[in-house]
């Protein structure tokens, strides 16, 4: 516990703050912003691996706890600090930044707004992840709009004034509605507590007593917020559309990170806090779980745009995630926390091959793409790593999270398996499919090949760091698991005490 | 008994109001001088304020409590000399071009003097008293640029507007007066308790009131008038009148439903709930279609309106500790709105001094030519939709947190769906104030628009930045902005 003094969490923060406003006032010179970027990006993540070292896996309570008062007179405090969840989800955000910056080497237009953004989506997704404070949780939750509204806005595709203006208003209504489920939370503790606090743990502390109505009611409230961020089914509208206009590295941020804001939202709030409220919904969780899972499949396999097949896919695999958390067990949950650790680390690959394919060759759509192996060897290594390991192939990390989601899933529904499963099918089906037309077969002719060149250094190594760690977590889950487990072991603890 | 300390901040803007032309004489109307001279007086008079506030003294009063000074009013005294500097502060350039510039931030000052009046009187003369001395001027100041036709037309159209609404308001009050026999708020609570034979002639007063003042503040369906006068005056006084003397409506309706008839709020607590919730309502579907900012602005303003109506009906409830809540949420709105609608309007202003035009659309590819007003405008409007971590955010999140800390009372279950309808209309605003984000960094200029980067006033920017600084800092920090209006709250309820 050599960091047990150090206020870690809080300089995770902080650094890609400081970096945001030193690359905001770079103007003048793109490449220096870039360097300062890079090296603000690199520190957190150096950090939240020695921070992983330093962890101790024996409790499952939260460490590194920062508490400061903030504003008094609403009993709002700046509390932070990591349990074994959220130090999997810090790790995740911190190497996706980092890597997202890396990839964005060739950004050359309005570069010092571009990284400047990008460390403040950074700042903002690690408050997510950290925040111990429901009123901190909120701010950071819609911190995170702004960047993401303004990367797809500025640099987006064609679409991208549709689409972002549709990512910003539609998330921030699901944000509404979260909120006034906080409000409730907040007053309703307050007549148990006697004091008003916004502290998520002493909320929950007497969460337990609050009437069955209330708990149903502010359960809906919440859980709405955060499926629309996931997104499921039928609020993920403003997903494919956001994916296909923001550029490469926000599409990464956006599903790797972003994304599971929402799941780790249901986890961190509404099971310990409302834990008869998740009982009665655990119907409705499963139904939307086994919905996204084969509709986000299925969908996949209507795409001709490779990065609108990947963002479906995403919605299919965020399902699983779902799922896991819908079991309410400990199997099931630490399960989902791993898939949502194991999509990040795959979807980053994707997005970023569809970056690649669409920079290089010019279009992203399959019908016209063809033969790309033979052209971009290297790219076409990575991508089919991406797609293997996004199917489930058994030594990477996809394997082992969407397995232990469906073990738990048959020990608590039994042969309702049956329907979740049938989407391993389908997304073996739209990758072969699509590495298929896009990878092997003759040299497309629809296109110009003559000039198309394969990845570069700044593309593949954040592809090559990627890969390793996806086979990595995959021959050894253990690595991420151990911190998982205690932490999801006090939580299941009350979920299943409230049933 | 006299204690002068009561009226001291409004001696002090008078005297500077009244030399301010003499400075003109004697300086060959430099605006620079000018301004600077009432920027002194201004700003005395907050500090002699502030230092109120900062001692904490017991509330002071004059002529037998006609007027005093407490919390409450000093707080509201700030916000409105806060408003009066920058104002002046970006008028020193907006209006270099006129005549009779020292007779413009003579009735600025003047216009705040009664602003500072309505905010600290007891008594219901000397609210009216405050109120026309800010209309009368207001209209002079609307009319300011009397050769400019859009201007003269909304300043004719103000004139009468509030001229009427006056006359309403008088109406009520002299109804009030017949029934009590006072003019005090006190009062008139204690003959409003007793006269239970009276109600009828008390009903008609209270709707004479609700209709005068809510003319003053924009209120639907008083609301027509505003979107005209906003365009139509020069952007600088509209900032004003955005981020001041709408407010001073504000108290005035605060001190005669929550004080004077506190006794019959069954008979308007639910209709200013409906009144609050078409307020925003429509300001904000009609906010959606505008294509001239500072209609656009003007609709949004309405909306914002009716989020502050929120916390009168709250503010009534039997729950003492939640009416103050209430109601200091309801003066947090109006502390934040102060910075964030006259900060828009002000940018609005900086960028006519440059040829930019007043349409929507002139503002595509702004954030290019000139990235602090682009960066500037994007936190305000922000802050209006309420984004954290702005002030917007911090001063809606009390205030529709109320009605929901209050639906936990018997009988007042239906103020939940004020914090519903607000939230929705939140969401709903965020479209027109994320438009014109879009066209500032997104869009591409217009074809034909000069594309080389904007000079701008010192002076202006300047203002602009206070209010931007502002907006920030509350939002980062609002506890002491936060206690001080719960100090407000606790000193109106005392």
């Amino acid at each position: 516990m050599l960091l047990q003094n150090v206020p870690v969490i809080t300089l995770l923060i902080l650094i890609p703050l400081i970096g945001a406003i030193i690359a905001f006032m770079l103007g003048k010179n793109p490449k220096a912003s870039k360097i300062v970027a890079l090296v603000f990006t690199l520190i957190p993540l150096a950090i939240s691996v020695l921070l992983l070292a330093d962890f101790s896996l024996t409790v499952g309570t939260f460490q590194y706890v920062e508490d400061f008062t903030w504003i008094s007179s609403l009993g709002i405090s700046y509390k932070v600090g990591v349990d074994g969840i959220s130090i999997a989800m810090v790790f995740l955000t911190t190497l996706l930044s980092f890597l997202a910056v890396l990839f964005s080497w060739d950004v050359d237009e309005r570069t010092h707004q571009y990284m400047g953004l990008m460390l403040i989506l950074e700042v903002g997704v690690m408050g997510v992840f950290t925040a111990m404070d429901y009123f901190l949780f909120y701010v950071f939750w819609e911190v995170v709009l702004i960047p993401m509204y303004f990367l797809i806005a500025v640099w987006g595709g064609p679409r991208r004034a549709y689409a972002s203006i549709k990512f910003f208003i539609y998330t921030h209504i699901a944000s509404l509605v979260m909120l006034l489920g906080i409000l409730a939370l907040y007053f309703e503790a307050a007549t148990h507590l006697g004091y008003h606090t916004f502290d998520i743990q002493q909320i929950a502390s007497v969460s337990g007593q609050f009437g069955q109505f209330f708990q149903i009611v502010v359960f809906g409230a919440l859980f709405f917020g955060f499926i629309v961020k996931m997104p499921m089914v039928p609020f993920h509208t403003w997903l494919p559309d956001a994916h296909v206009e923001a550029p490469t590295a926000g599409s990464v941020l956006l599903a790797g990170l972003l994304l599971k804001m929402g799941s780790y939202g249901i986890i961190r709030i509404c099971l310990p806090t409302l834990p008869y409220g998740a009982n009665q919904y655990q119907i409705v969780m499963v139904i939307i779980a086994i919905v996204s899972i084969l509709y986000g499949a299925i969908m996949c396999l209507a795409q001709k745009d490779l990065k609108k097949m990947v963002a479906y896919s995403s919605i299919s695999h965020m399902g699983i995630v779902m799922l896991g958390i819908a079991t309410l067990g400990e199997l099931g949950i630490a399960a989902a926390v791993f898939q949502m650790f194991a999509h990040g680390l795959i979807t980053a690959v994707l997005f970023m091959m569809c970056g690649i394919v669409g920079h290089h060759v010019g279009t992203r759509n399959m019908p016209r793409l063809g033969g790309l192996a033979a052209k971009m060897p290297y790219a076409a290594v990575f991508m089919m790593i991406g797609f293997m390991a996004s199917l489930g192939l058994p030594g990477m990390v996809g394997f082992l999270a969407e397995f232990s989601v469906f073990v738990a899933t048959f020990d608590a529904f039994g042969w309702l398996l049956l329907l979740p499963i049938i989407s391993v099918a389908i997304t073996a089906a739209y990758y072969i499919w699509a590495m298929q037309k896009t990878l092997f077969g003759p040299l497309t002719k629809e296109v110009d090949l003559e000039h198309v060149h394969d990845i570069t250094w700044f593309e593949a190594a954040p592809l090559v760091i990627l890969s390793a760690l996806i086979v990595l977590f995959g021959i050894l889950p253990a690595l991420i698991f151990d911190y998982i487990t205690p932490s999801v072991k006090l939580l299941t603890a009350v979920v299943l005490g409230g049933a | 008994m006299i204690d002068i300390q009561a009226i001291r901040p409004e001696i002090i803007v008078a005297l500077f109001a009244v030399l301010v032309p003499a400075v003109g004489l004697l300086t060959k109307n430099s605006s620079k001088i000018c301004a600077a001279f009432s920027l002194v007086g201004v700003g005395l008079a907050f500090l002699d304020v502030f230092m109120f506030v900062y001692n904490n003294n017991g509330a002071v009063s004059i002529s037998g409590g006609m007027l005093s000074l407490d919390q409450f009013s000093a707080l509201f005294m700030m916000i409105f000399l806060a408003v009066a500097f920058y104002v002046i502060l970006a008028s020193a350039r907006f209006i270099q071009e006129d005549r009779h510039q020292p007779e413009f931030y003579s009735l600025i000052m003047i216009a705040t003097i009664g602003m500072m009046i309505v905010a600290s009187s007891n008594d219901l003369i000397t609210l009216f008293v405050g109120i026309e001395l800010t209309s009368i001027t207001s209209y002079a100041l609307v009319a300011f640029r009397k050769k400019d036709v859009k201007g003269a037309e909304a300043a004719v159209k103000y004139f009468i507007i509030g001229g009427l609404s006056s006359g309403l308001a008088l109406f009520g009050i002299s109804l009030l007066y017949g029934v009590a026999h006072s003019t005090t708020f006190t009062g008139v609570a204690q003959a409003v308790v007793m006269n239970s034979p009276m109600q009828p002639v008390i009903f008609l007063a209270l709707i004479m009131i609700v209709a005068g003042f809510g003319f003053k503040v924009a209120i639907v369906p008083f609301h027509m008038w505003a979107p005209d006068v906003y365009e139509g005056a020069p952007t600088t006084v509209t900032a004003m009148l955005a981020g001041g003397s709408k407010k001073m409506g504000f108290i005035a309706l605060f001190k005669v439903l929550l004080i004077g008839l506190f006794a019959i709020k069954s008979n308007w607590d639910v209709l200013i709930g409906i009144v609050a919730i078409a307020t925003m309502t429509v300001g904000n579907l009609a906010a959606i279609s505008q294509t001239n900012i500072k209609r656009m602005l003007a609709y949004s303003s309405i909306a914002q309106a009716g989020y502050i109506l929120i916390a009168l009906p709250v503010a009534a409830v039997s729950d003492p500790t939640i009416g103050q809540y209430a109601l200091s949420a309801g003066i947090m709105q109006i502390m934040t709105h102060a910075f964030m609608k006259g900060g828009a309007f002000l940018i609005v202003a900086t960028l006519a001094t440059v040829a930019v035009g007043e349409s929507i659309s002139n503002y595509k590819g702004l954030a290019k030519r000139t990235p602090f007003m682009a960066f500037g405008m994007t936190v305000l409007l922000f802050s209006l939709a309420g984004i954290p971590p702005l002030a917007g955010f911090f001063s809606k999140f009390v205030l529709f947190s109320s009605p929901i800390d209050a639906s936990s009372i018997p009988g007042n279950g239906w103020m939940v769906w004020l914090a519903i309808a607000a939230i929705v209309n939140s969401a709903i605003s965020l479209y027109y104030y994320v438009r014109v984000v879009k066209y500032m960094y997104v869009d591409e200029a217009e074809e034909g628009t000069p594309t080389e980067k904007l000079k701008l006033p010192i002076s202006m920017v300047a203002a602009v930045a206070i209010c931007v600084f502002m907006v920030v800092l509350i939002g980062v920090w609002p506890d002491p902005f936060f206690n001080a209006a719960q100090h407000a709250a606790a000193a109106f309820f005392a």
